[in-house]
């Protein structure tokens, strides 16, 4: 499934603020005649930067007040929910709010043109929160904040708020920056690989953290990073990762969402107990894949962020804002990101190893040290 | 060794692509041309990773590809035969309707939020080659055969040039399309299959990823001629698997560059070959038997 995440039209439509047809300026095939009406105008006003909202965010009458009866959340995605990847981990979080809060919840595939119409008539239909999962949901939510003051709307990433508009964002770059650390500290040929998918900033802003964490411990270090274009091409994720080890690419990383079984099977077809290969698990546990190669995983907690925001929701004290959710954030004990080792293969990592990468862990979560990131 | 090893390795990443276009020659020589090819492998694809995982034979699982690309091109091939249906509107129809069906299916049967799928894979029978790779150019020769060195086949060949003529020889026309879309159609579930159970060793929902598409621009490349579309084939599938190569050892080059360089190899090639006409005359056009 194509990601829409990287579409730029979501914030130049919000250089438009008000207008009420959104979904024809946020087209593609607008886009032209936007810019060349913009320069008509002589950009007269109007244009101000959407990551500049934050100034709105005042703790005045909020209309927002705690929800009586049943919580009604709603999710958006930019792409399937079973791409093992960005949109299931909202998903999941979704089901979290669902088991957790006994809400009743919906979700749908909206993007481009189809956002704000999906976002309006969920308000209108009474959802108390509308999540949407990506930066493109952000402006949108915020102008539909002011016609719906008790629908609390966030977006996952972004940097518009409004009283009941926000974003929040999930730090997966402090997992990406331990794999690095590990794949650094462990990297026999002074290789290491990354293989991408769709080239989304999500994806380069965790590829840039992991670089980070190997370039770490080992500065000469050699980070391959490689697109296919596709987080659902399966035999091109497998051909990317094989040319990465026949570059002597010893631990490989990956953001190829359905495609990572590709990754791994490459992984699996190479390895050797004179050489052995290595992978890292992204977003989810991918531990015990079948092909017994993944030594830890760098995974997102959905209940954390999700569960949190929906109860404030409930409580009626959501503040607007932007929330980052990382190591540092848990709910029932279960932190928002985690680096987790696989037991079976935890025998193959040298304590030293291990050692440094909790003390690394230790420092993230204490704030002694901010794992780079990208704003997106 | 090593370049058995590549061979294998090429044969293995285009082997999907090489199958649907061989299918596909042989029905645009009959005049019908499947836009539902990149449809038919998706769910021939799915097909197989339904039975593949369910039973963990991957011989079972490619004949159920095969027949499930079968039976939707003769669904196909009913609207554009009997019902005389636009060809590129129902292909496009089977496109879309295969992408929604195979979307649902996995989610119903591997569950709402998706998961990783391993697939049994070919048993190899000669070094590092499956039988799917060994019978790749046996296919390709023996197609070939078929359509310049026997009458059917040249009944067919006249189905896409001037089908009145073929049908006033004796023939029906209608037959020999049906014949070349149920050929191609099961060549389309075998290709889908392959790509699942041995390309892959997995499922992702639009996983064909538009190779059906690239099938159809191979049939152009190869000048509707079997051992050429076989060879346009390997060429771009080396040329993908060389810019995965260069991907991983240039720095500061974007890789769309890389990415984009199978095709303008195409392009390039083409710009040579593609001189004179060797469309089938009558491709796409609808036949009516009195006119």
């Amino acid at each position: 499934m194509k990601d829409k995440r990287l579409v730029p039209f979501a914030p130049i439509g919000s250089f438009f603020p008000g207008t009420p047809r959104m979904k024809f300026y946020m087209s593609r095939l607008f886009l032209p005649f936007l810019l060349v009406a913009a320069l008509l105008a002589g950009c007269s006003g109007g244009a101000q930067p959407s990551g500049s909202g934050s100034t709105t965010a005042e703790a005045s009458d909020t209309g927002l007040k705690p929800v009586e009866g049943k919580l009604k959340v709603a999710l958006l995605t930019p792409g399937s929910v079973a791409d093992s990847g960005w949109s299931k981990i909202a998903y999941d979080g979704l089901m979290a709010i669902k088991t957790e809060l006994n809400a009743e919840v919906n979700n749908q595939e909206a993007m481009g043109a189809k956002v704000t119409d999906a976002m309006r008539s969920y308000a209108q239909q009474g959802y108390h929160l509308i999540i949407g999962h990506g930066f493109e949901y952000n402006a949108p939510g915020v102008k539909l904040a002011g016609d719906f003051p008790s629908t609390v709307f966030v977006s996952s990433s972004g940097g518009a708020t409004a009283s009941n508009a926000g974003a929040f964002r999930f730090y997966l770059e402090q997992g990406f920056y331990l794999a690095g650390q590990m794949a650094g500290l462990m990297s026999k040929s002074g290789v290491v690989a990354m293989i991408g998918g769709d080239d989304v900033p999500s994806i380069r802003s965790t590829f840039k953290a992991f670089k980070a964490g190997a370039e770490s411990v080992q500065p000469s270090i050699r980070v391959i990073e490689q697109f296919t274009g596709s987080g659902a091409d399966v035999p091109k994720a497998k051909q990317a990762t094989l040319a990465a080890i026949d570059q002597g690419a010893d631990f490989v990383i990956h953001q190829a969402n359905q495609a990572a079984q590709g990754v791994f099977d490459a992984v699996k077809e190479r390895t050797t107990s004179e050489k052995p290969i290595y992978a890292f698990g992204a977003n989810e546990n991918q531990n015990g894949n079948s092909s017994g190669v993944v030594i830890a995983s760098a995974i997102i907690q959905p209940k954390a962020g999700f569960v949190a925001l929906a109860k404030d929701v409930q409580a009626g004290t959501y503040k607007g804002g932007i929330r980052l959710v990382g190591m540092s954030d848990s709910f029932d004990g279960v932190p928002a990101i985690e680096f987790l080792v696989n037991p079976a293969l935890s025998s193959k990592i040298p304590t030293d190893v291990r050692q440094q990468l909790d003390k690394t862990q230790i420092s993230i979560i204490g704030g002694a040290f901010t794992v780079p990131k990208d704003e997106f | 060794m090593a370049a058995l090893e590549f061979a294998a390795n090429l044969l293995r990443y285009a082997a999907p692509v090489s199958i649907a276009a061989l299918g596909e020659s042989v029905s645009q020589k009959s005049g019908v041309i499947n836009i539902g090819l990149e449809g038919q492998m998706l769910l021939a694809a799915f097909a197989a990773t339904l039975v593949g995982s369910r039973t963990g034979n991957p011989w079972l699982a490619l004949l159920a590809a095969l027949l499930v690309g079968l039976v939707f091109a003769m669904i196909q091939g009913f609207f554009t035969l009997r019902l005389l249906v636009d060809q590129v509107v129902i292909g496009t129809a089977v496109n879309l309707f295969a992408l929604g069906l195979t979307s649902t299916l996995f989610r119903v049967v591997f569950g709402q939020s998706g998961q990783l799928v391993s697939l049994p894979d070919l048993p190899k029978v000669f070094g590092p080659f499956d039988l799917g790779m060994v019978l790749l150019l046996p296919l390709a020769i023996g197609i070939t055969w078929f359509l310049t060195r026997t009458k059917p086949g040249l009944a067919l060949r006249g189905a896409g040039e001037y089908p009145a003529a073929v049908e006033s020889a004796g023939y029906s026309v209608m037959g020999l399309r049906a014949g070349a879309i149920a050929f191609g159609g099961a060549l389309a579930g075998l290709a889908g299959g392959y790509l699942a159970i041995a390309s892959a060793g997995s499922f992702a929902e639009n996983m064909t990823a538009g190779r059906g598409f690239v099938a159809i621009a191979m049939v152009t490349f190869g000048r509707w001629k079997p051992i050429w579309v076989f060879g346009a084939s390997l060429l771009v599938g080396a040329a993908e698997l060389t810019q995965f190569l260069l991907q991983a050892q240039a720095v500061g080059i974007p890789h769309q560059v890389f990415r984009a360089m199978p095709y303008v190899l195409a392009l390039a090639v083409l710009v040579f070959v593609g001189k004179g006409t060797s469309v089938p005359m009558a491709l796409g056009l609808p036949y009516r038997r009195e006119k």
